[in-house]
């Protein structure tokens, strides 16, 4: 008798962990597939003009490219302004798994990873313009990326400061931020 | 009389002399232009410390190189004079390969002009990337043997060797690691990219997450030896779980007094700007890290611990 109760009591509190983490990840599939779609948006938009880069031995071909594919990048979206990718949604979305990232159990070792890569200021960023010259690309914790919505090749997440920012690589755009999303380590 | 006129001649001689030996320092002094840098040490005078077999894989490696300073292009004259004795035929090179700006002129007078003897003597150059680096930029370019990709993967004799992109351990990068190591056939497999797993530096110390998401990886595919740079010094690394662990990011930057306690290292160099030769020959991987003025700073020969 002892043993069927336990056994119960056991099934009852397994349905209501799983039911709940069922109703946390519906809660997040929204942003996610939001911003999903903002990628995409992003992209397609991008792509219709975009130039397609091969290596070379030019280091003036590479620059004068970059150049053009910026260009190109900013005109395909002239309006751009932050919250265009991280919306409201997104950006509380994005800043409850950063927190719960570096406060989870892997916690201190990704805080550590971030204080020795070289932390950079918090520095003024805009969107749709340049990455700040000169400003080395600080190394994102490998755990943190496991736990951010996976991105196409062309972007990248970048943490500049206190903000994450999304980086387009081949037209070296801020494309969007979330300033303060990433409290000091 | 006569004598004490004697010793004015040769007091005034001894004077112009040492007026004149100023003058000529100084003038050495004023062309202090990494492109007017003297020769380096002639090959004959070489402290060779690799064995030189035949049909061996020999390479180079350097670190945080590109700054475009004097001292970079002093490192590179000794690589050539290594290079003349040795016949080592590529360079990995550990990230920060190019600081600050990535204009063409930054390319030239940070890669092209302090490397232009080995590049003119067909030394190809295999470059991982650093957090000073321009991903995009840098993968595109042909020199860097990148395939214009962020990471990749080459095969030189019985060695296989994977540089890899620190900055960014996505996902999709350790997935594709997982599958090139589980599929490499190289007797050694070697690993390189900028951010130190283990590292005795004060500056940055060790990227303890990088480590917990690739080391699993290293363990169970039988990496064997592992290059990183970042932190500006040169560290050998008590050997972990099977594997060598080699620090050198001093090949153009320094951060002298830079160690403390020594926890992880046999031996750290923090005095000078240096390089690496090693030589795969067999079972044994033979290493020697060469001061920029010279002196070799240490050398050995290890064993491949994996069947």
């Amino acid at each position: 008798m002892k043993h069927t109760c336990r056994s119960w009591l056991s099934l009852i509190l397994l349905s209501i962990f799983l039911f709940s983490c069922a109703i946390a990840q519906k809660g997040d599939q929204g942003p996610v597939k939001e911003f999903q779609d903002r990628i995409d948006n992003y992209l397609s938009a991008k792509k219709k003009q975009d130039i397609e880069k091969k290596p070379t031995d030019s280091p003036g071909k590479l620059a004068q490219e970059k150049q053009q594919t910026a260009e190109k990048s900013q005109q395909a979206r002239p309006e751009a302004q932050r919250g265009d990718i991280f919306t409201p949604a997104v950006s509380a979305y994005f800043k409850k798994q950063i927190e719960s990232t570096l406060h989870g159990p892997e916690g201190s070792r990704v805080r550590a990873s971030l204080r020795h890569a070289e932390p950079l200021p918090d520095v003024h960023l805009q969107v749709n313009a340049k990455y700040p010259k000169n400003l080395p690309l600080q190394s994102t914790p490998p755990t943190l990326l496991k736990n951010l919505p996976p991105l196409p090749k062309e972007l990248q997440y970048r943490i500049v400061g206190s903000a994450l920012v999304l980086y387009d690589m081949s037209a070296g755009l801020v494309v969007d931020f979330i300033p303060g999303a990433v409290p000091a380590a | 009389m006569k004598q004490k006129k004697l010793m004015k001649y040769q007091n005034a001689v001894l004077l112009i002399a040492a007026m004149g030996f100023a003058l000529t320092g100084h003038s050495r002094l004023a062309q202090a232009d990494p492109k007017a840098v003297p020769q380096a040490a002639s090959a004959s005078k070489l402290d060779i410390r690799i064995p030189l077999q035949d049909k061996t894989v020999r390479f180079a490696v350097i670190g945080d190189s590109g700054t475009g300073d004097r001292a970079q292009y002093e490192v590179a004259q000794r690589m050539e004079a290594y290079r003349q004795a040795t016949k080592f035929d590529f360079v990995i090179m550990l990230g920060d390969n190019i600081y600050g700006s990535h204009s063409p002129k930054d390319f030239e007078k940070k890669f092209e002009q302090p490397y232009k003897p080995l590049l003119d003597a067909g030394v190809k150059f295999y470059a991982s990337l650093g957090n000073h680096d321009d991903p995009d930029d840098e993968r595109l370019y042909k020199p860097f043997n990148m395939g214009g990709e962020r990471y990749y993967a080459f095969r030189k004799g019985e060695a296989a060797f994977f540089a890899l992109d620190s900055n960014y351990m996505d996902p999709k990068q350790l997935s594709w690691l997982d599958q090139n190591l589980k599929e490499s056939q190289g007797t050694w497999k070697i690993c390189f990219f900028h951010h130190p797993l283990y590292n005795d530096g004060r500056h940055h110390g060790p990227d303890a997450d990088l480590r917990t998401q690739v080391l699993p990886l290293f363990q169970r595919y039988g990496v064997n030896a592992v290059f990183s740079g970042h932190e500006h010094v040169y560290q050998r690394i008590k050997p972990e779980n099977n594997i060598y662990y080699f620090v050198l990011g001093n090949s153009g930057k320094l951060m002298t007094h830079d160690f403390g306690e020594a926890r992880e290292r046999v031996k750290g160099f923090d005095s000078d700007q240096s390089f690496m030769l090693v030589e795969i020959a067999g079972d044994k991987l033979y290493f020697q890290t060469i001061a920029r003025s010279g002196e070799t700073i240490d050398s050995g020969e290890l064993p491949r611990i994996h069947p």
